[in-house]
């Protein structure tokens, strides 16, 4: 091996150690109004129920995402939903926040499994394969949306709030 | 009781005289509708006609640092969309600074400011650059101090906060009413949205290339820049890695913020309005032209491990591994970029020095 191979094969796995590293050591916040924030890693998501779906990404092909519901976890969390998703607590809604500050809306109706009929995910593996840096290791996807551009990637925090 | 009708109507007068003074008049925030309302004035800080006035001053005042030479305009100079045209600034210490001075304009919709997000607010972020030994090096209260000897500064913060002897806080405060002012909405961009100007043919291929994604597979080419710099104000409030380093070690950026490793090497998604005005570019400044900045983003890049994604897979060649602009492509590009250069901003009377008004 040359003295510029090996440079760049170590670079590599400096990259790759960075890589997982930081990757393990992230977390999803659920706060607001719920009964139960909550602080989830990748384990804790593991031991939740587990959901698997097909959809399509911006690149057009259909992928098998596999995670768990997102109502399951805000359900963990004590969240208004179910019987519970009547009168004022149809004014609440959910803001979704990546790593890198992007930040998108949902009613809490539209997310909740029982109420609108749509499983949204949140995804921690892709083709059976754990999401790379930049999409993971937690991203949202909403198979029946036409535009992925509230599958938030590096999803970060789940934060529930009342309209006011 | 001779005198009571006139002691009364002494008392009502100097009274109203008293509610006029400090009967302060609501400053009027004009900017496009498409620019939103998604902004939040802190309720102890309402902008008025007086605050803004004297944050200006403020802004301009060289007694603001402890060698009575630095303003913040020092390095924030309207000629250059209140950015500064060095690389890195200069200020009290003869040091330079760490980063390049940021172009302040449309802040108002910015909650976190600075190249890594760290201060919340205008009010709170201009703490940072006065107390700074190599920026204007003075605390809040040896200002304060300061401004109270003079015979300018007493009766204006009395007028405009109610206050008799003044405080860092206030000073903060009315420098943040004026910031909240520096709206840039007039480029020739602006009206040609408006349909008042249109855009030249090479500026209008450059806008589509600016907004639109590339999709080789579709034939359609792009720059993707508007998936970052895109919507009314040319900005999104986010933070990304675009490449300037494997792994940024000299400066971590919001990383140093956060200590999130996912976060190194990132800064903030500038607006790119006025941006031929704000040389040089990045938050090391150190491009100094926008072809340089073109390059980077179409040939040079880093493939650092948390780059931003949309650089990672933006390609207009299929086998591509960065963008793949042509060099006519980015000169389009350039020649759009110049459409948002706002010359009435930049010679805006409201905003320029005070002390120099009657030239």
């Amino acid at each position: 091996m040359t003295p510029t191979s090996i440079k760049l094969l170590l670079g590599g796995i400096l990259v790759l150690l960075f890589t997982t590293k930081e990757l393990l050591a992230q977390t999803l916040s659920v706060t607001g109004e719920v009964k139960t924030p909550l602080t989830l890693t990748a384990s804790d998501l593991h031991a939740l129920e587990r959901t698997e779906v097909t959809a399509k990404d911006r690149d057009g092909k259909e992928h098998r995402y596999a995670g768990v519901a997102l109502t399951a976890i805000l359900r963990k969390a004590g969240a208004t939903l179910g019987g519970e998703l009547r009168g004022e607590n149809l004014s609440k809604y959910l803001i979704a926040k990546a790593g890198d500050g992007y930040e998108v809306l949902f009613s809490l109706a539209e997310v909740d499994a029982e109420f609108s009929g749509r499983t949204i995910l949140v995804a921690d593996s892709v083709d059976g394969a754990p999401l790379p840096q930049g999409v993971g290791p937690f991203r949202l996807v909403i198979p029946d949306e036409k535009r992925p551009a509230r599958w938030i990637r590096e999803l970060k925090s789940l934060e529930i709030r009342f309209a006011k | 009781m001779r005198y009571f009708p006139l002691l009364t109507a002494l008392v009502i007068f100097l009274s109203s005289f008293w509610i006029t003074k400090r009967e302060l008049h609501p400053y009027k925030l004009e900017y496009p509708t498409s620019f939103g309302r998604r902004f939040t004035i802190p309720d102890d800080n309402s902008t008025t006609e007086e605050g803004v006035a004297l944050g200006r001053m403020l802004f301009y005042e060289p007694l603001l640092s402890s060698t009575n030479t630095v303003a913040c305009a020092s390095c924030h100079k309207q000629a250059n969309a209140f950015s500064d045209d060095r690389q890195l600034s200069i200020g009290v210490s003869g040091k330079p600074t760490r980063r390049n001075s940021m172009s302040l304009v449309n802040l108002l919709w910015v909650k976190n400011l600075f190249w890594d997000g760290r201060a919340n607010g205008l009010e709170n972020q201009a703490v940072f650059p006065l107390a700074h030994p190599d920026e204007m090096g003075q605390s809040l209260e040896a200002s304060a101090k300061k401004l109270a000897k003079t015979r300018r500064y007493p009766s204006l913060f009395q007028r405009v906060f109610g206050i008799s002897s003044i405080t860092g806080e206030h000073i903060t405060k009315a420098l943040a009413q004026f910031e909240r002012t520096l709206i840039s909405a007039n480029s020739p961009y602006d009206r040609s949205l408006k349909g008042e100007t249109t855009l030249s043919a090479a500026e209008q291929r450059g806008r589509e290339l600016f907004m639109r994604g590339p999709a080789p597979e579709r034939g359609v080419r792009g720059g993707n820049c508007a998936h970052c710099h895109g919507g009314a104000k040319l900005m999104q409030e986010v933070f990304h890695n675009n490449g300037l380093d494997s792994i940024a070690v000299a400066d971590r950026g919001r990383q140093e913020i956060t200590s999130d490793g996912l976060d190194n090497g990132r800064f903030r998604v500038v607006t790119l309005r006025n941006i031929a005005l704000t040389a040089p570019y990045m938050h090391d400044g150190r491009f100094a032209s926008l072809e340089q900045v073109l390059d980077h983003y179409n040939e040079h890049f880093h493939f650092s491990p948390n780059l931003s994604h949309e650089l990672r897979i933006s390609h207009n060649e299929p086998t591509g591994q960065r963008l793949g602009l042509t060099s006519s492509e980015k000169k389009d590009i350039i020649a759009f970029l110049r459409t948002l250069t706002d010359s009435t901003f930049i010679t805006n009377p409201a905003f320029s020095n005070p002390f120099e008004t009657k030239k």
